[in-house]
């Protein structure tokens, strides 16, 4: 079980490969769309996540023989979106506690 | 700026560049095309952005090709897991440590006030000084090491119940 907490780009890689399988500008331009033109990643930190993600068998690429190698296909594996469920939970559980938190400070 | 782009794609390691390099250089071409109409500030953002971005991507990708993943990061951000606490004896010893350096300043200001002539003798036992001080802590450590291994506080001893094959059938 991977017990740290996912970076901001890391978990909209995710969030965007969750959907369906995409190559590295539509990642970009799906992570801005998805944060309101808030987070727009550069090449360079991209391409880093995506490595990370590679490494630990969170993400793969889809082999296709006629796919430029300049233009290649990311999808989620089956680990990835179980430990995006588990971070999503864990956001869940963490957002909960602190509203109720702040409801109790205010009653 | 495309110019620049390839040319700090040189920074990053060989192996990276010819697993993403070609990958990076088309997306980024993308965004530079959409983001050529602009306004100038968009685009000067976009640039700084872009060449930040393959700096710190290039630093990362070295240090993990050196250390072998992202375990140094995880390390890096102190997000203190149960298995890597510190022994209770740890504060007893930092308490230990702090006392003995206040206890030292305090001496060494004694004794400049009492004998300041002494003070410049001091001075020419310098060099000597520094070549003895990094041996002995060195003694030092090596010695408090060997204790907490006989203490068995070091965690080496967990290596012992580690299996790192299967069983043979």
């Amino acid at each position: 079980m991977e017990t740290f907490a996912l970076s901001e780009p890391v978990l909209l890689v995710l969030l965007s490969l969750a959907e369906q399988p995409r190559h590295g500008y539509s990642m970009l331009k799906d992570i801005e769309a998805m944060s309101g033109g808030r987070v727009l990643l550069s090449t360079g930190t991209l391409y880093g996540a995506l490595q990370r993600l590679l490494d630990q068998g969170w993400i793969e690429r889809i082999e296709e023989d006629e796919a430029p190698r300049d233009r290649r296909t990311y999808r989620l594996t089956s680990r990835g979106r179980r430990n995006l469920q588990m971070e999503i939970d864990r956001m869940r559980h963490l957002t909960k506690l602190a509203g109720l938190r702040i409801a109790r400070k205010e009653a | 700026m495309r110019r620049l782009y390839q040319g700090m794609l040189h920074l990053y390691p060989a192996a990276y560049r010819e697993e993403f390099g070609e990958e990076m250089q088309w997306v980024f071409l993308q965004a530079q095309a959409e983001c050529r109409i602009a306004p100038l500030l968009r685009r000067a953002t976009f640039s700084a952005q872009e060449v930040f971005g393959l700096l710190s991507g290039a630093a990362h990708a070295h240090l993990r090709s050196i250390f072998g993943g992202d375990d140094w990061l995880r390390h890096r951000r102190f997000n203190m897991r149960p298995q890597y606490r510190f022994p209770r004896s740890t504060v007893f010893l930092m308490w230990v440590i702090l006392a003995g350096v206040v206890l030292a300043i305090q001496k060494a200001r004694d004794i400049a006030m009492s004998t300041p002539h002494e003070v410049m003798v001091a001075w020419k036992s310098l060099p000597l000084f520094l070549l003895l001080f990094p041996a002995l802590a060195c003694a030092a450590v090596v010695a408090v090491w060997g204790l907490l291994f006989a203490l068995r506080r070091t965690g080496l001893h967990r290596l012992d119940g580690v299996q790192s094959w299967p069983e043979q059938k």
